[in-house]
């Protein structure tokens, strides 16, 4: 059942008409029961078993822990505490590798193997991946570990703990909670509060707006270009890399606008994923405004971690002592960034194509930057360039889009042996006149959707300018009744006159479901 | 070790983990206060403070510690 699907919204409609009427002290168990029928009702909705066993498994980790603290003196206890913690992750990590990532390991050593031998050394294993296992893994991964080293409250009732790991707005494509600063409200009382409900569908409808009108429509220019890239060469490649960088923000950021529209039409904050990524100045930025709930899940508990185990202690000290105080810092950080970046690549999949377009090669041009910065600093000095001006910023903002769309190249493409052929093609022929001579209307689009498309990007752009300077709807709020009347009803029927919708009103798949 | 000794290494860890031998920190200094705390230079600091005096701290007191008197109170707390 996609969040974009007829039948979804009369489920969710359902959901929260018996939310607001029941007593206020029920409602995360409707809550509950809700995300339990939506796994089912999704497709495979028999794998409920795997999260609800990872539910159990970090609920009952947790229960043990407690007791653990209670009976044994502090030591003992933190020891013992710590190989439950051990444990649990190792249960959800395995579960997740098993599924996911085991073909990644079969067709690496199968790579491998076939430059000494013909034929496949490993089968490939076919196993279904339950819904949302990279978001429910390390939402409740990160629950245990919080209560581990005891910031978070350790839950008494196992009800609660399946609510907190199986939300169903999260189940989609996240975002990834974080227990002591996200969980306590999804089991507090929430009295109807009409300005949250309209604003909470005020923002779903925006949501439907990227992903319906806009990211489909580029999702038809880059299955052209990517489908046949050897046709299609040069500026189109940059044209097709352009537009899935935009399909796959519109698909994912308006899907998290749908899942957080739809919690805060139950009272309910969730954590922000996207703050208008592609106006990022430096590769860092970017990940600071790009997936935000993932980079602050493996910076808190895997960049730290690394960077205070005694290897890193030991590496550290090491660098120091041969390359200086300042370099050795730098080096030390770098290796612990490698590990960080290579974990963020191979959670995208279970392919080295996301390894490197999501992960490795981000590290580099961030690595690369660090190392510049003072080179950078020298030449603007020298060439009397002020680096806080205006125009320099818009330049750092460009550079940092189009290094992302290289990292995209890899994303996209079949294999990293196609991106590295299409970057080739991409840069080997020269062909700005596809831009006048109407060539590009064969890619998918005729120049009415085209049009549409184009407007509707303007419009986005227009809307995430004023969301740079503050809450857009708030503002909008403020306004008299007949203007706030006409801007959601023009967004609502420009969404429903031009949203692509496939049979039976379902968008094409969530780009992020596959993760 | 007293109040006063631990300020002295600790001036010492801090001045070689910001490189900066003018840093003079007490009970009220906040990263607020320092130039280059950043989140991961705090990670640093805590690695650096750890091996120089031999105590561990959790990933809450990390995350939760407000200035550096509350850093103090823990190692005091582990080195008694």
């Amino acid at each position: 059942m996609s969040i974009t699907s007829f039948y979804f919204l009369i489920f969710y409609a359902l959901v929260l008409f018996v939310y607001y009427i029941v007593p206020k002290k029920g409602q995360w168990v409707i809550l509950l029961l809700a995300s339990i029928l939506y796994y089912l009702f999704s497709d495979n909705g028999f794998l409920i078993f795997y999260p609800l066993a990872a539910v159990l498994v970090c609920h009952a980790g947790v229960r043990r822990m407690v007791r653990i603290r209670e009976r044994a003196e502090k030591a003992e206890a933190q020891k013992r505490c710590r190989r439950t913690l051990i444990g649990v992750i190792a249960v959800n990590v395995g579960a997740l590798f098993l599924l996911k990532y085991i073909n990644f390991g079969i067709n690496t050593v199968n790579g491998i193997a076939s430059l000494f031998r013909e034929g496949e050394l490993l089968h490939g294993l076919n196993w279904l991946v339950p819904l949302g296992i990279s978001y429910y893994s390390l939402t409740l991964i990160g629950y245990v570990a919080d209560v581990y080293f005891e910031i978070a409250r350790p839950l008494k009732n196992p009800g609660k703990t399946a609510l907190y790991g199986m939300f169903f707005p999260c189940m989609l494509s996240g975002p990834i909670l974080r227990f002591r600063e996200d969980a306590e409200q999804l089991f507090e009382p929430h009295p109807f509060d009409y300005v949250q409900v309209t604003r909470g569908m005020q923002r779903m409808l925006w949501g439907f707006f990227k992903v319906l009108v806009i990211s489909e429509r580029m999702g038809k220019i880059v299955d052209t270009v990517y489908g046949s890239y050897a046709q299609y060469p040069g500026l189109y490649i940059w044209l097709g890399t352009v537009a899935f960088a935009f399909q796959l923000y519109t698909n994912f950021s308006g899907g998290m606008d749908i899942s957080l529209g739809i919690a805060q039409t139950f009272g309910l904050k969730l954590p922000e994923n996207f703050e208008r990524p592609f106006f990022s100045r430096t590769i860092s930025e970017y990940w600071r405004r790009w997936h935000i709930t993932l980079g602050v899940w493996m910076k808190e508990y895997v960049f730290y971690p690394i960077l205070r185990s005694a290897l890193f202690a030991k590496l550290g000290k090491k660098l120091r002592a041969r390359f200086g105080k300042k370099m050795g810092k730098q080096l030390t950080t770098f290796a612990g960034m490698f590990l960080l970046w290579f974990a963020v690549g191979v959670w995208h999949g279970g392919d080295w194509k996301y390894v490197i377009g999501s992960g490795l090669l981000h590290w580099a041009y961030i690595v690369c930057g660090e190392l510049l910065e003072p080179v950078y600093a020298k030449g603007m000095a020298k060439l009397g360039i002020d680096p806080k001006a205006k125009w320099v910023d818009r330049l750092r903002m460009l550079r940092t889009f189009f290094l992302v769309n290289i990292g995209f190249v890899f994303f996209r493409a079949d294999s990293v042996g196609a991106a590295c052929a299409m970057l080739k093609e991409a840069v080997s022929v020269f062909n700005p006149g596809i831009l006048i001579d109407g060539s590009i209307f064969t890619l998918g689009l005729d120049w009415i959707e085209f049009t549409i498309a184009v407007v509707s990007l303007l419009m986005l752009l227009a809307v995430s300018l004023q969301q740079e300077k503050g809450p857009v709807r708030e503002r909008i709020g403020k306004k008299s009744l007949p203007v706030r009347w006409i801007i959601w009803y023009a967004l609502l029927f420009y969404v429903i006159l031009l949203g692509n919708y496939g049979p039976g009103y379902t968008a094409a798949e969530f780009i992020y479901q596959g993760f | 070790m007293t109040r006063e000794e631990v300020y002295e290494t600790l001036n010492g860890v801090f001045q070689d983990v910001f490189d900066d031998e003018s840093i003079e920190v007490n009970d009220e200094t906040t990263s607020d206060d320092i130039e280059d705390w950043d989140s991961l230079e705090h990670i640093n600091l805590i690695a650096a403070v750890e091996q120089e005096f031999g105590v561990k701290f959790n990933m809450g007191q990390v995350v939760s510690m407000k200035n550096v008197g509350e850093m103090v109170d823990i190692i005091l707390s582990q080195i008694d």
